[in-house]
């Protein structure tokens, strides 16, 4: 049974790589544009991994990965963030709300798959 | 005052052979040395002096008087060696002129330096960079590159006015 | 970034040079498997560096090349003709990619592909996998022959869970590094009635024999490290994995259930590194020697640096002069003795510094090989090229001089010289064409000769042709060498058809024009029909050399010791005033010059005795009469500068202690310059 992953980004080109690249790999891909939109695919479905943008309209990657840990169906999916090497900050603030790892923007698919290996088998 | 090439002045070693004066731009002369031991060279032109120990190179000296067709030099106190950087065949070398004395350094403004005579100058205008009136007297500005650049004894006159052709003939002047 | 490219590029080229003469080598020995290791280890340190410095097609290129010659070693394949002639092809295609700026270039891109392709088609036919480069994920490990052991202590912190972290991952990130045991821990593990579910307990003690270095075994914990204890600490250079008695002893402590802890680990490996050692000196002492990787015998060293270390060299010789000088003049007690020990370390030292720069021409062989090798397939010619005092050295500058007159001379003699076989064949001569590179010294000069043993010159052509041009007069009577000598002539040719190899076979008086501007001189010979020599004369132009000090007048003059013969004191009568130039000199009859009368200075008629140091010409003993000979000294050769460029007498000058400048003589061309101007004007 393949492995699901959830990409989370309001730019659809960063959509459009991540799906293809993963879809390549033998991933299933839910993509959702923000926040709001990714809660619609926590239904209790099954979801082995969630790739998010850290800035997004209506709600951003820090709230979403929050409320990811707050429920129980979730609290240990592994959650990558999306991230510029200028956000320090921000990289402290998601791991403090409950992310696992991240991948530094811009990425070629290789180290999006290297990132992958680390928190998923 | 500036010496360099933004300015409209540019300055020149003036340095005589015989009673004729003649002027070098500063960018080429490297050193004035007194007059000392030549070591000649055997079977070399003529206009080869011999060559120098400068600080541990040898450095050739040019007779200038011999390169200009006149006699050969005779050494007083006030003969020297200016020391030249040459360019010869795009290669910047460095060569000792023979002078009788060295005069000054004259600052000359461009509009000052007159264009070289085409007819009736002794010298073959292509040496002949310019020519400029200092305190009543004319001061030939020389292309030095032209001037030693030249491996054979290129006639530095201008033959349609030279009659004679042996070193001994001494010019008007002398 | 671009000084390490540099970097690269040098250390490509003289690891391609390298790969060539292995190559030349390895095509008569195809079976010497020593040879094939070398190939194999260049062609892996090229495609390895090249990787690094961004030179993406030579990586691709070279990975090909490295599969290919692992096969040969492994036995897969065995060395055959295709593989060496594709091998070569690929030497000088990566000489190309070399240059940057035609990885651009359409056709060097085609080249590439067409390559690629025979070597992919060489390796089917072995049944190998596929050539193509491929995303390892292992990124470019080879061997475990690299590998270094690392001790890992891992102890995430109890709350990791909660983050979605799965330490368990990272464990196996660890293991895919290379070989790895770890051990985990429970000790930390509460008892059953405070256990949390979502809390770490377990922490882990790794060994990992990896080839990656630390940075790669940190990347794997980076989402995790400031969330952890993690400690890194390499514990042997080696692979202590693959060491059985590391191994047992590990797993003994183990298995008492403690930690094993860094220190216990750190005195297994120093036992194990002694234990390696130990058994290294034994095989050794056995006479047993292991093959060793290439040790360094020669560093590379920039011509900057050299020429600064020759510029020093002489400036102390020039000291030492005036030190010498100024012992002599002022008997300073043990002074004289001090001197003279600094002129000895110098000379020493001038002696150490010299065998630097000068370079032995074997160096330049292997290009020349390659020439005739090609050449001789591609014109159907079967010849074979030898070298005879290949160890001959000359000054680098010399060498760069001479590879451009001595190619073309090359391909003159496989395309004029040596004949097709057919016609060899009539002549009675070996099927087999050859020709010979010989280099020797000869009194004060360094000798090339080039021999072929084909069709000779004709001097009846050449006079023919001569005459034609207009440049002899029909009843000239000229010596074979004179005619020779003509070919040197710009625009003279005998060829009657113009081939792509060496055009008319013209150019001679290109290759003269060169071998003069390395101040030597070319020679022809011949015997129609059964070859061609043609010789080459360079100077030794060192810079600094033992010369003789003598004065004429007020000048002095240095004569190179190598030329100098014997010295002879002369009665002043003997110089003037004879009907020939010939003095009896020790029973033998001498032709002389008499210098002052050369060089048109007056003849020195006060004193009574002069000196005559006789010099070796040619074959012959030639007098030169100096006014006295002053004795040894080693000059410092100082050029005389452009405006000098074309003497004929005097090679250079040099600055004696006393300031004073002497000039060196070139006695060959002096010689030569005496007597064509000589007996009948005389």
């Amino acid at each position: 049974m393949a492995k699901v992953i959830l990409i989370v980004d309001d730019s659809e080109s960063i959509r459009e790589v991540v799906s293809f690249t993963l879809e390549n790999e033998g991933f299933n891909v839910l993509a959702a544009v923000d926040g709001n939109d990714a809660l619609r695919f926590l239904d209790n479905s099954p979801i082995d991994l969630i790739i998010t943008d850290l800035h997004m309209p209506n709600m951003d990657g820090i709230a979403l990965i929050k409320e990811v840990r707050a429920m129980e169906f979730y609290k240990h999916v592994p959650i990558l963030f999306l991230t510029t090497e200028s956000q320090a900050a921000k990289k402290m603030e998601a791991k403090e709300a409950g992310a696992t790892g991240w991948i530094i923007k811009p990425f070629v698919p290789t180290k999006l798959i290297a990132a992958l290996s680390k928190v998923m088998r | 005052m500036s010496e360099n090439d933004f300015s409209n002045v540019n300055s020149y070693l003036s340095f005589k052979l015989g009673e004729e004066e003649f002027a070098a731009n500063v960018g080429k002369v490297l050193n004035i040395l007194e007059m000392t031991k030549i070591t000649e060279v055997p079977k070399a032109p003529n206009y080869m002096k011999g060559v120098i120990n400068l600080r541990g190179a040898v450095l050739p000296v040019i007779d200038t008087r011999v390169k200009f067709g006149m006699s050969p030099a005779v050494y007083t106190p006030n003969t020297c060696i200016i020391v030249l950087d040459i360019d010869m065949d795009g290669e910047s070398v460095h060569v000792g002129a023979l002078v009788d004395s060295v005069q000054a350094v004259l600052e000359l403004e461009k509009e000052k330096i007159l264009p070289p005579p085409s007819i009736g100058s002794k010298y073959k205008s292509e040496f002949i960079e310019g020519v400029a009136n200092v305190d009543d007297r004319f001061v030939m500005i020389l292309d030095m590159d032209m001037v030693f650049s030249s491996n054979e004894l290129t006639n530095m006159k201008d033959t349609a006015v030279e009659t004679a052709k042996t070193a001994d003939i001494e010019e008007v002047g002398l | 970034m671009d000084n390490f490219k540099k970097k690269f590029i040098e250390e490509a080229y003289d690891l391609i040079d390298s790969l060539e003469k292995s190559l030349l080598v390895l095509e008569d020995n195809p079976e010497d498997i020593q040879i094939i290791q070398q190939v194999f280890r260049i062609m892996h340190t090229l495609k390895g560096n090249s990787a690094m410095f961004g030179f993406v097609s030579i990586d691709q290129f070279t990975h090909n090349l490295e599969t290919l010659y692992d096969s040969i070693r492994n036995g897969k394949l065995k060395v055959n003709r295709s593989i060496l002639d594709i091998t070569l092809e690929s030497v000088d295609h990566l000489k190309r990619l070399l240059d940057e700026d035609s990885e651009k270039d359409v056709d060097v891109d085609r080249q590439h592909q067409a390559l690629l392709d025979r070597m992919a088609q060489i390796v089917v036919g072995a049944s190998m996998t596929s050539l193509e480069l491929k995303l390892d994920k292992s990124t470019g490990v080879t061997s475990d022959g690299n590998a270094k052991t690392y001790f890992i202590y891992f102890e995430p912190k109890e709350e990791i869970f909660r983050n979605g972290t799965n330490p368990l991952y990272l464990i196996d990130e660890l293991h895919t590094l290379g070989h790895a045991i770890s051990f985990a821990h429970l000790t930390k593990v509460p008892r059953i009635a405070d256990i949390a579910y979502d809390q770490c307990y377990t922490y882990w003690e790794i060994i990992l024999a990896t080839p990656h270095n630390v940075g790669a075994i940190s990347d794997v914990f980076i989402f995790v490290e400031d969330e952890s204890t993690l400690e890194i600490s390499q514990i042997s250079n080696k692979n202590l994995l693959a060491d059985n008695d590391f191994l047992a002893a590990l797993n003994g402590i183990a298995a008492e259930g403690n930690d094993i802890g860094i220190a216990a680990i750190q005195k297994l490996a120093s036992r194990a590194n002694h234990t390696k050692v130990k058994a290294q000196l034994e095989m050794a002492n056995n006479g047993k020697s292991k093959p060793k990787d290439t040790i360094i015998s020669s560093i590379r060293v920039s011509a900057d640096k050299l020429d600064q270390l020759m510029n020093l060299v002489s400036e102390l010789v020039t000291t030492q002069a005036r030190l010498s000088l100024f012992a002599e003049q002022n008997p300073v007690p043990g002074l004289l003795a001090i001197s003279e020990n600094v002129q000895k370390l110098s000379r020493q030292l001038r002696d150490n510094a010299f065998s630097i720069v000068l370079i032995p021409i074997d160096n330049m062989l292997t290009r020349f090989q390659r020439l005739v090798r090609d050449l001789s397939k591609e014109l159907g010619k079967d010849v074979v090229f030898l070298t005879e005092g290949a160890e001959t050295e000359l000054d680098k500058t010399i060498i760069e001089g001479l590879t451009d007159p001595l190619m073309h001379i090359l391909r003159n003699s496989l395309d004029h010289g040596i004949e097709d076989a057919a016609v060899r064949k009539q002549k009675g001569k070996p099927a087999q064409g050859k020709i010979i590179l010989k280099a020797f010294y000869s009194g004060a000069n360094v000798h090339i000769q080039i021999y072929d043993d084909g069709a000779g010159i004709d001097p009846e052509k050449i006079r023919h042709k001569a005459i034609s041009q207009g440049i002899i007069t029909p009843e000239k009577k000229l010596t074979n060498k004179e005619i020779f000598d003509i070919i040197f002539l710009p625009g003279f040719s005998t060829a009657t058809k113009v081939t792509d190899v060496s055009g008319r076979g013209v150019g001679m008086d290109v290759v003269r024009r060169k071998i003069a501007e390395i101040r030597g001189e070319v020679e022809v010979d011949s015997e129609l029909g059964v070859g061609t020599t043609i010789t080459i004369k360079l100077p030794l132009t060192l810079s600094i050399i033992d010369g003789l000090l003598v004065k004429i007048e007020d000048t002095s003059f240095v004569i190179p010791l190598s030329v100098v013969d014997k010295i002879f004191a002369i009665e002043h009568a003997q110089l003037v005033n004879k009907f020939n130039n010939l003095v009896v000199l020790d029973g033998a009859q001498v032709p002389f010059f008499y210098l002052r009368e050369e060089f048109n200075m007056d003849v020195n008629d006060t004193t009574h005795f002069e000196e005559i140091v006789v010099v070796k010409f040619e074959e012959k003993r030639v007098g030169l009469a100096v006014d006295t000979v002053i004795g040894e000294y080693q000059a410092v050769l100082k050029p005389l500068g452009k405006h000098f460029k074309s003497h004929e007498m005097i090679s250079g000058a040099t600055i004696l202690g006393d300031g004073t400048v002497a000039l060196v003589m070139d006695t060959n061309k002096m010689i030569k310059t005496f007597l064509s101007k000589a007996p009948i004007d005389k």
